[in-house]
């Protein structure tokens, strides 16, 4: 039999609890991961499919053609997420050095950009030329930009969770929650970035 | 009560919130946005192709429901005191788990994996009753030829209700009560390694099951349990609530998958290596491990068919350029590996028992674990042998076929070591023993009929029949649900602290058995003849077998009910289990009955592995 | 049955073959194999019928070859467990004692049943594929008429051949002609069964499919959809009329040109 023998199970090792997390959390990303591909899946057979000749509808009386959109907008989304990422980073740098200004900032700055991308993606659904009955590309067009969107609202809230516990000054001796959002940010950016490489092929 | 979280008179939220005040809050976030959609969503414009309004309403009172229950039963704390950065205290921890609670921590949002078992085993046979319920109205409409009594819309909804229901029966059957009560003291853990998703995961369940019973009243889900599109999206309004359904479910699903992975791979009891972790462990990580990728494909298929009635996109309207068979794609991509996320706990659960009551070892534990490999690495390439005939991919009919019969291979696997185990054992004839020979002999023929099923011109006359739905019913009841019964009677003494009793055990064995084996032998021999699935008349050629499938049935329903009495007056008024009563090696039974809360005083250290029975020459 | 449980000293001394067990294993075996094999297949082609073209007598082959290749599996599986429940059976509510040996594994047995089923699996693909081969290259047949079948909730229609819109809903066919169906659906998926003759192809909104029979019987035999499709799913089925090449050109000519084609010289369209 072992010598353990503290029968509270809340004071556990944080680098075991933190490794605990940190593969539950990759795992629930498999899930998205898994999500994300297969919207993939969706955009690449349904253009390749091109049922009734309307991916993209030609010109009638009463509608004109739908034109596939620049996928710039989505680059810049994935830019300005790629940013906060980067700005996250930069806070997590701090706090494994013990500076927590710079877990403050990198954390505030990450909040922000998440903001901006939020706010940019909003206006990119809300300004886009056609409708939801404007055939399979608008279609998964509105399918993977809101899907970021949901990503992107996800992102200002664990942001301003993280950028709220750096405050507190919480991360002063484990910051293995950092960590776990930083993971986060990359699978973020990732799928941001799949979702552009996505429309630049309409 | 105390109210030992606040030093005020006054309650903290989470000693306020339970079930009730999760219906409450559900209801009325519903009532409110489904009166404010109907008094500010515009109406349809007359020029729109399709008419989205309606659909736009259920779908929000239903995200409206789902939402308000979430919160009423107190699953939005976690994470907003999280943003906050007030964590949990212990104290906060321990309310969670239960601790002092009485009874009434089985109506919270409670943490202690044996709560959420129990709920899940509650909630399981809650699900069968009224799945079965249904089968029986399907039996009786079906025991005559020609139009039976039920008028064929109601007659679609029920064959859709079953469907779907039995499916999510059937995954939570063994990876939730006994994934959650069972495996962690299996593994030498006090919890798993994620309390409140655990409860999540079981609130997801029943937030999930109140828009499935919704549906039934605006128009049922009148499509079977696969939900095709184009059909579902031209069915009534009920088919929002099988979308709603099936993503909650789904998230439902991924979260105890995240969870139940991360207890085994991190919690394990000191010296449990992978080759001295028992094949239960295993088999209910596969499973979950196996939805993890495929149930979120399921998500995206509803979410989109969600969105092509409620905001008149067209992923599958072919009109507007959607397809059906991006539905039939997605849809068996989940599909497949969904029989065996259901399939491969149930068996391990009996390989798990077939040492204990054969008083000698597992037979190849390493044949076993790589059988569930094999199948789980298998399972994800043979989804288009449903759609053989769809004719999407006529050329991928072949490749297809290879990897749904190498499948075979590691299924005979499974065999191998049931049979293995069994040569030269000492049987102690139990209901869980009796189980493993009707494993063997369901499964045998629900693997052999699916031979023919997975050759391609075979197929070609049996799809879409009735010896399909004999097929899957041998293998995911005959096989499935013969082995989480055994489950169920095998851990009852741990979970209830009352052995289950025999006599009434027995006989519901052996009435289930028989009828199950009456009935779809039957079904079998009509599919042969040329019955379609999902019919509510047929000719008179089919009378006979139908009339006999009937009969079956009905003999599952007695013994059905007799196992659920069974259930319960042991439950209540069972005579006292001890602590180790099949004399087994496996940790749970090293614990008291009942279970502590945090299971282990001092937490055990593994030596061997828990199959060393027999004597050694 | 003798009792096992007491073997005495020379169990595994003796050869694995001579040994009490096993032999009853062997014998319960083969009367298992003969018995479920027989008993199978004798079961299934009554139930499949008098099939009316050879993709249906294939398909009926196929289920036979099948039924017999696996009845000496699942006799093998039914022996092992027969023989376990022949033994000394322990009843009651403490355990029996412990088995006399601790075998947990057995690499040469699970060598064998891997190979062996790793073969059967091979056999059972190469047969399905040859069978495969067969129907694939009926689609090609250029001596082939071309029936277009359209569904649609809850009716099948049929379109012939070198007519400006002969449609009927009764299918008719001449006997021992090659024909391809050019199958799609005007609203949900439905899927177009020929049940005597052994074929299914799904109907497709926004697609067509194909399938091809040469139907070898002259009678009426059914067609049924296997798809739910809808309220009245369970009835929409027809008949197929197989008929003399005669008679079908008879019926063909008999029957009024709604002058609406489906045909251009190229074949089938929509």
């Amino acid at each position: 039999m072992s010598l353990d023998t503290h029968a509270n199970p809340h004071h556990e090792h944080p680098d075991v609890v933190g490794s605990r997390n940190r593969l539950g959390v990759i795992l629930i990303l498999v899930a998205d991961i898994a999500f994300a591909l297969s919207i993939l899946f969706v955009y690449f057979y349904l253009k390749g499919q091109n049922v009734n000749d309307m991916w993209l509808p030609k010109a009638t009386e009463d509608t004109p053609a739908i034109t596939p959109l620049s996928s710039l907008s989505s680059w810049y989304v994935t830019a300005i997420a790629a940013f906060g990422l980067l700005a996250h980073q930069f806070g997590l740098r701090g706090v494994r050095a013990a500076n927590q200004t710079q877990l403050k900032l990198g954390g505030l700055v990450a909040l922000v950009a998440a903001l901006v991308a939020t706010v940019y993606q909003n206006m990119q659904i809300a300004n886009a030329p056609f409708t939801f009955y404007s055939g399979a590309y608008a279609s998964c067009y509105y399918l993977i930009t809101i899907l970021n969107m949901v990503h992107l609202i996800l992102t200002v809230f664990i942001a301003f969770g993280n950028w709220n516990r750096s405050r507190l000054g919480i991360y002063a001796h484990d910051h293995w929650h950092v960590d776990i959002v930083n993971i986060w940010w990359i699978w973020m950016t990732v799928s941001s970035l799949l979702g552009a490489f996505a429309l630049s092929f309409a | 009560m105390t109210t030992l979280l606040n030093k005020t008179n006054k309650k903290a939220l989470i000693e306020r919130l339970n079930i009730f005040t999760a219906f409450a809050l559900g209801a009325l976030a519903a009532i409110v946005v489904w009166r404010l959609s109907l008094a500010f969503l515009p109406a349809d414009s007359e020029s729109a192709p399709l008419f989205t309004r309606e659909d736009k309403i259920t779908l929000l009172s239903m995200i409206a429901w789902f939402v308000g229950f979430m919160t009423g039963i107190g699953a939005l704390i976690g994470p907003f005191r999280w943003v906050q950065g007030k964590d949990l205290t212990h104290e906060e921890n321990m309310f969670y788990a239960g601790k002092d609670l009485g009874v009434k921590r089985y109506f919270r949002y409670t943490t202690d994996h044996k709560v959420v078992g129990i709920q899940y085993l509650v909630i399981t046979m809650v699900i069968f009753g009224i799945g079965g319920i249904l089968a029986m109205l399907i039996r009786t409409n079906l025991g005559t030829p020609g139009g039976g009594w039920i008028h064929p819309q109601a007659y679609n909804s029920i064959v859709g209700t079953h469907g779907i229901i039995m499916i999510v029966g059937t995954i939570i059957m063994v990876t939730g009560p006994f994934g959650n009560y069972i495996m962690p003291i299996m593994i030498g853990a006090r919890d798993m390694a994620f309390p409140r998703l655990n409860a999540l995961s079981f609130w997801l369940i029943v937030a999930a099951a109140i828009p499935l019973i919704w549906a039934q009243f605006i128009g049922g889900i009148s499509t079977g349990w696969s939900a095709y599109n184009p059909l579902a999206s031209q069915a009534p309004l009920g088919m929002n609530g099988y979308i709603m359904f099936i993503c909650i479910f789904a998230i439902s699903t991924m979260v105890a998958g995240a969870n139940i992975t991360t207890t085994v791979v991190r919690m394990r009891a000191r010296g449990m290596t992978w080759n001295r972790t028992p094949i239960f462990i295993y088999g209910v990580v596969a499973s979950v491990a196996l939805a993890l990728p495929a149930f979120p494909v399921f998500f995206l298929s509803q979410v989109m068919s969600g969105m092509d009635r409620a905001l008149g996109t067209s992923f599958y309207n072919t009109a507007l350029g959607g397809s059906g068979w991006l539905y039939e794609n997605l849809f068996w991509i989940m599909g497949h590996p969904e029989v065996y996320v259901i399939l491969i706990p149930a068996v391990a659960a009996l390989m798990e028992m077939a040492p204990v009551f054969t008083r000698r070892p597992l037979f190849s534990f390493n044949v076993a674990v790589m059988g569930i490999a094999g199948i789980c690495g298998l399972s994800v390439l043979v989804w288009a042998h449903h759609m053989y005939i769809s004719g999407w991919a006529p050329l991928l009919n072949a490749p297809f076929m290879l990897t749904t019969e190498l499948i075979s291979v590691p299924t005979g696997m499974l065999f191998l070591v049931l049979v293995g185990t069994l040569w030269r054992g000492r049987l102690w004839m139990t209901v869980p023993t009796l189980s493993i020979f009707a494993l063997l002999w369901n499964f045998m023929i629900g693997g052999i009929t699916g031979i023919y099923l997975s050759d391609v011109p075979a197929d070609a006359f049996l799809h879409g029949s009735m010896f399909v739905t004999a097929h899957f019913h041998y293998t995911l009841m005959g096989a499935g649900l013969t082995g989480a019964i055994a489950a169920l009677i095998y851990w009852f003494p741990k979970m209830t602290g009352k052995m289950l009793n025999k006599r009434l055990s027995w006989i519901a064995f052996w009435l289930t058995q028989i009828g199950f084996n009456v009935a779809f032998i039957g079904m079998f021999f009509v599919g042969l003849q040329g019955q379609p699935r999902r019919v509510e008349a047929y000719a008179d050629i089919f009378s006979k077998g139908n009339l006999i499938t009937t009969i079956g049935a009905f003999t599952i329903m007695v013994g059905m009910l007799i196992l659920l009495h069974a259930v319960i007056s042991s439950w209540r008024s069972g005579v006292k289990a001890p602590m180790n009563p099949w004399h087994a090696k496996t940790l749970e039974w090293t614990v008291a009955n009942p279970v502590p809360l945090e299971n282990f005083e001092v937490l055990p250290t593994v030596t061997s592995d828990a199959y060393g029975y027999g004597r050694s020459k | 049955m003798s009792d096992l449980r007491s073997p005495g000293q020379d169990y595994f001394q003796s050869k694995w073959w001579k040994r009490k067990d096993v032999k009853q294993v062997v014998v319960i075996w083969i009367i298992a194999t003969a018995l479920i094999g027989y008993l199978s297949s004798k079961i299934q082609v009554i139930a499949m019928g008098n099939p009316a073209s050879e993709t249906m007598e294939n398909v009926i082959h196929l289920i036979t070859v099948f039924t017999w290749a696996s009845s000496p599996v699942a006799g093998f599986v039914a022996a092992l467990a027969l023989q376990a429940l022949s033994q000394k059976r322990h009843h009651g509510d403490n355990p029996p004692p412990e088995a006399d040996h601790n075998i947990s594994s057995s690499p040469r047995a699970t060598a064998v049943w891997i190979i062996i089923s790793a073969l059967l699996c091979l056999f059972a693909l190469v047969v399905g594929l040859i069978a495969l081969q067969k129907d694939d290259q009926a689609l090609l047949d250029r001596s082939a008429i071309h029936v277009n079948v359209t569904g649609q909730q809850w009716a099948w229609n049929y379109d012939y051949p070198g007519s400006t819109g002969v449609r009927s809903n009764v299918l008719h066919l001449p006997v021992d002609q090659p024909v391809v169906f050019h199958v799609t659906s005007k609203d949900v998926k439905h899927s177009f069964w020929v049940v005597q003759m052994g074929v299914k192809i799904d109907a497709n909104p926004g697609y067509v499919t194909q399938t091809a029979v040469t139907p070898n019987e002259i009678g009426t035999f059914d067609i049924r959809c296997a798809e739910l499709c809808g309220l009245l799913h369970a009835y929409m089925q027809n008949k197929v009329i197989v008929e003399s090449k005669a008679d079908y050109e008879k019926w063909l000519a008999s029957q009024p040109d709604t002058g609406h084609t489906t045909w251009t010289a190229e074949g089938a369209i929509e």
